[in-house]
């Protein structure tokens, strides 16, 4: 058991440290470049003042990535926001719910857009929308919301009918209180461990749809796009490829193992409750 | 589990029915129209409005809605606004390499997935396990077009070994399984990682539950407790990962055909959404959309057969 929590424990802080650079770039990064990127190299050059070189349009690739985090990760991160709030409010309400039919009458309505393609939905919306973020988010944040409010709803379910929650009503709590006392606690760490591994997919669905040319202009100084515009030049010029994709894979993974180590905390918690 | 099938195929029924009007919708709400990419910038509005009369997009939208699931029902799936021709043509011509993809996909991704979960979920903390969950859990935090990009960088571009793009190979791509090799590879690396993450979870769960527990204390061999107590219990939260990495598998499809010029449904759909080819956008979006919903559908009838016990919860 020791092992265990030192391990997860390195495992929490080793996504914090890997999650630090990519953020920090796309925090920091908009407030020391300018919006318009000046195009004055050559294309495709190394060195020569550009510490990461220049894109196919002579733009400098170190101030291309450190522009280009606040779309690629800011969308992501608010849509999935967005859905954890309206998925969780939806499945604590199907749950607490006393009656079958409201919670069918809450919950049926959202599974209904569970099994539409996700990359389709962001592709028709980038296009109609010419890629504007707050579309793209919107549309990111609707598709994550039937998972999000299914999952809960089944965590709340699980607490509510728990020994804990029995004891709480038989000595006459609220249900108020012992849906947001007890159960929204309980059912904190996985919406955690559940929002840390859709940002991550949220953050790939962005980025392949900007990466197809579905997304943001094709000049814009967003990761995915960066990628896809650079990408015959993976070896004239590697780090036009490289630097945004490393910065991505970077906050994937450190947001994986963030939850990875959350999500085994709860295990951890149930294991020494169901063996005392 | 008869009553259950029923209620579930009913409810899939009316899922599909759903899902066409919400992709009408989508697909309606995409500003302007084939009309107006039709034309170049010298057509006059009086053209447009025309040319839109002729293609029957003034029309209210109830009333085209009622047109179109009339035809979808009738096995109408309208007329492509850009090439001239049948939805349906341009949808039969394109499915067959994505289907043979998918298919390929799913039928190395099972028996894959399972054998890495059960190995990494029997040891749980050695060594190996430690190893693979950490190359699993690296690999899913790779976007597949990174992973497409870098693969093609090394394997074609670099080595020559294998081709970096189905260009060329129109008609004769199934007498050439090397075309596959890369764009497998990448839909694998990512579905494998996820789905034998779930199973390495579910075999964890099931090895330390109470009635494991009580099979091995009377006696059960071991290879009989793994494969009848351990393995559909353990299988059920990941025959439900499966139908979901059905959605993630029309997404790296996608982001495939792109890379790799693959002539498929993806392609085709992103072009019509490009072109503003409505009914094709329309037909191909429910296409899939559909496939997906039935992957769920016998997702949850294995699940349930494997591990019959939801039927009590609410």
């Amino acid at each position: 058991m020791r092992r265990g929590a030192r391990r997860r424990h390195r495992r929490v802080t080793g996504g914090a440290l890997l999650l630090a650079l990519p953020v920090t770039a796309a925090v920091v990064g908009p407030l020391v470049t300018p919006a318009d990127i000046p195009s004055d190299g050559p294309p495709y050059a190394l060195g020569g003042g550009h510490p990461l070189g220049t894109d196919a349009l002579g733009r400098d690739v170190l101030t291309l990535v450190l522009r280009g985090g606040a779309s690629a990760l800011g969308v992501a991160c608010t849509a999935v926001a967005l859905a954890v709030a309206v998925g969780g409010l939806l499945g604590l309400a199907a749950a607490a719910s006393r009656s079958r039919r409201l919670d069918d009458l809450l919950i049926r309505p959202v599974e209904l857009l569970l099994p539409l393609p996700s990359l389709l939905v962001i592709s028709v919306v980038g296009v109609g929308w010419r890629g504007h973020p707050v579309a793209v988010a919107l549309a990111v944040a609707a598709l994550n919301v039937p998972a999000v409010a299914r999952l809960l709803r089944a965590a709340a379910l699980d607490a509510a009918s728990g020994p804990v929650a029995e004891a709480l009503r038989l000595q006459g709590e609220s249900p108020a209180r012992i849906l947001f006392g007890h159960v929204g606690r309980a059912v904190l760490p996985v919406a955690a461990a559940d929002a840390g591994a859709r940002v991550g997919s949220a953050v790939f669905t962005v980025a392949a749809a900007n990466f197809l040319g579905l997304g943001l202009d094709p000049t814009s100084p967003d990761w995915g796009v960066v990628i896809a515009a650079s990408r015959e030049a993976l070896f004239v010029q590697p780090w036009a490829v490289c630097a945004p994709t490393l910065l991505l894979v970077l906050f994937t993974v450190g947001v994986n193992l963030l939850a990875d180590g959350l999500l085994a905390a709860k295990a951890e918690g149930k294991a020494t409750a169901w063996n005392p | 589990m008869l009553r259950y099938t029923l209620r579930r195929c009913g409810w899939t029924v009316v899922q599909l029915g759903a899902l066409s009007v919400i992709v009408f919708l989508l697909t309606d709400l995409l500003p302007g129209d084939a009309a107006t990419v039709d034309f170049n910038e010298q057509a006059g509005l009086d053209q447009v409005a025309r040319l839109r009369e002729q293609m029957g997009l003034d029309r209210p939208l109830a009333e085209r809605f009622a047109d179109w699931a009339h035809g979808l029902l009738t096995g109408d799936l309208g007329t492509s606004l850009v090439g001239g021709g049948p939805v349906s043509e341009v949808l039969s011509s394109s499915v067959g390499v994505t289907a043979a993809l998918a298919a390929m996909t799913i039928l190395f991704l099972v028996p894959l997935a399972v054998a890495v979960g059960l190995l990494t979920g029997l040891r749980a903390d050695s060594r190996t396990d430690r190893v693979i969950s950490a190359v699993t859990l690296t690999l899913t935090s790779v976007p597949d077009f990174v992973l497409a990009l870098l693969l093609v960088g090394l394997f074609a571009l670099r080595l020559g070994w294998l081709p970096s793009t189905w260009v060329g190979a129109d008609d004769v791509w199934w007498q050439r399984p090397e075309l596959f090799v890369l764009p497998l590879t990448v839909l694998l690396a990512r579905t494998v990682c996820v789905l034998s993450r779930q199973i390495r979870a579910g075999t964890i769960t099931a090895l330390h539950a109470g009635y494991t527990v009580q099979a091995r204390r009377l006696g059960v061999p071991p290879a009989r407790l793994l494969l009848w107590h351990v393995l559909p219990n353990a299988a059920a939260p990941g025959v439900q990962e499966l139908a979901r990495t059905g959605d993630q598998l029309l997404g790296g499809v996608l982001v495939i055909e792109a890379v790799f010029a693959v002539p498929g449904t993806a392609t085709a759909l992103v072009e019509a959404v490009q072109n503003r080819d409505v009914p094709t956008v329309q037909a191909l979006t429910l296409a899939l959309a559909a496939v997906a919903c039935l992957l769920n559908l016998a997702a949850d009838l294995v699940g349930q057969r494997l591990a019959p016990r939801t039927e009590v919860l609410r």
